[in-house]
């Protein structure tokens, strides 16, 4: 792992969005990402649950990072992902209940995720913690994001609607097409097609655009 | 690795885990009542939809698909207009929570489906009050699900005829059933009450 003094904090935030986002470039957490997208309220609410928890597990692992064996980080960072997402539940169940109602059950889920494990495991317990925080809030932006798109996407081309979070506890569905034009995107099996068609969208945007554009600039 | 190392490492793993065990601790102890009490009222609010207007008096527990649920006696001015009972279905891909209204008769009122896992798109459409309207009025002879077009039967959703069963001919005839033993011939309503 390069030196922190060298990394810039804005791209290692960019980093987490583009270079290495978790589900187009780096392909984990590919379960959560056919799961729960099949409506675009759904993608956003996890999207956001992956964010908060992912930026603070980097922040605690990065803190205790003197003080793991390194024989045992693995269940030491299972302890922490585990009691962030359940700390998390239970006090969003005690005191906004409203929200919890509508977004408890992505964060329990959030406890299985590689992607977590994998950013504490390569970064922050390698790193202090402002790049670490950083580190997390990019990975979790870059989930966010990649959720909404594959959510966006099949929602509109399975169902012909789009439902969008007008508040925490509130939505608004509207409707494009008033049929079922091709319901196979919001099954399970549509899933794994939206991510491939996305994955090798942006994958080609890359190709086209960015590498072009680094070219330019060196 | 020596003895030391491994005393090292495990005594570094039981105090990270200790620690975290204790801060869950603390944290489930001052959360758990707000979330009982939230849970109640959640609860009450659900129950205040399906027969409005009634006080609601829950009269005991019963057990279907190995899962716990609750049935209540609905009062207004003192006078019992009916009762609601909550039930599960074994639908497609889960187990549906679904919350059954009857009259005095036994006649179903309303339902309401808490919670599934069905799919999105197909088995979801259960949720639909075009669906859940097909139920009122009916008794425990007429919920069987029929693929043809009917009022009289339960009408299946197209795609979705698991589902569909798993509401009609699982949780709410299994619920009215239970309902009808429970309260017509259990005899005496005051002996319930004693349960909870």
């Amino acid at each position: 792992m390069s030196s922190i003094s060298t990394i810039n904090l804005k791209d290692l935030f960019l980093n987490g969005i583009i270079k290495e986002n978790t589900i187009f470039k780096l392909a984990l957490s590919l379960c959560p990402s056919i799961a729960v997208t099949n409506n675009l309220k759904n993608g956003i609410f996890m999207g956001l649950a992956v964010l908060f928890v992912q930026t603070m597990v980097n922040i605690t692992i990065s803190l205790m990072r003197k003080v793991i064996q390194p024989k045992v980080r693995l269940p030491i960072f299972m302890l922490v992902i585990s009691g962030w997402v359940t700390i998390t539940q239970m006090l969003m169940a005690a005191f906004v209940p409203d929200v919890y109602a509508k977004v408890g059950l992505y964060i329990a889920l959030i406890v299985a995720f590689a992607s977590i494990l994998a950013r504490a495991e390569m970064f922050a317990s390698k790193n202090s913690i402002i790049p670490s925080m950083v580190d997390g809030l990019g990975m979790g932006a870059g989930f966010l994001f990649a959720l909404t798109v594959i959510s966006f996407f099949r929602e509109l081309v399975g169902k012909g609607t789009l439902t969008v979070p007008t508040g925490l506890s509130t939505q608004h569905v509207f409707t494009f097409i008033n049929t079922k034009p091709v319901l196979i995107m919001v099954l399970p099996a549509g899933g794994f097609l939206a991510v491939g068609i996305l994955m090798a969208f942006f994958n080609w945007i890359d190709v086209r655009y960015m590498k072009k554009a680094a070219h330019a600039s060196h | 690795m020596t003895g030391k190392d491994i005393f090292k490492i495990t005594l570094n793993l039981v105090i990270v885990y200790l620690i975290g065990g204790f801060i869950l601790a603390f944290v489930y102890w001052n959360a758990s009542p707000k979330i009982f009490r939230n849970n109640e009222k959640a609860e009450q609010n659900a129950l205040k939809l399906l027969i409005p207007g009634a006080e609601f008096k829950q009269l005991g527990d019963w057990t279907i698909h190995d899962k716990h649920a609750k049935y209540f006696i609905a009062k207004k001015g003192g006078e019992t207009i009916g009762y609601v009972i909550q039930s599960f279905g074994k639908g497609y891909s889960s187990y549906i929570n679904t919350f059954i209204a009857v009259d005095k008769d036994f006649k179903i009122q309303k339902i309401n489906i808490l919670a599934h896992g069905e799919t999105p798109g197909l088995g979801d459409e259960i949720e639909t009050d075009v669906f859940k309207d097909q139920f009122k009025g009916k008794d425990i002879d007429h919920l069987k699900v029929l693929k043809t077009e009917t009022t009289e039967y339960i009408q299946a959703l197209s795609g979705a005829t698991i589902s569909t069963r798993a509401v009609s001919e699982d949780a709410v005839k299994n619920g009215v059933a239970f309902l009808i033993k429970t309260i017509r011939e259990g005899g005496d309503k005051d002996v319930q009450h004693q349960h909870n």
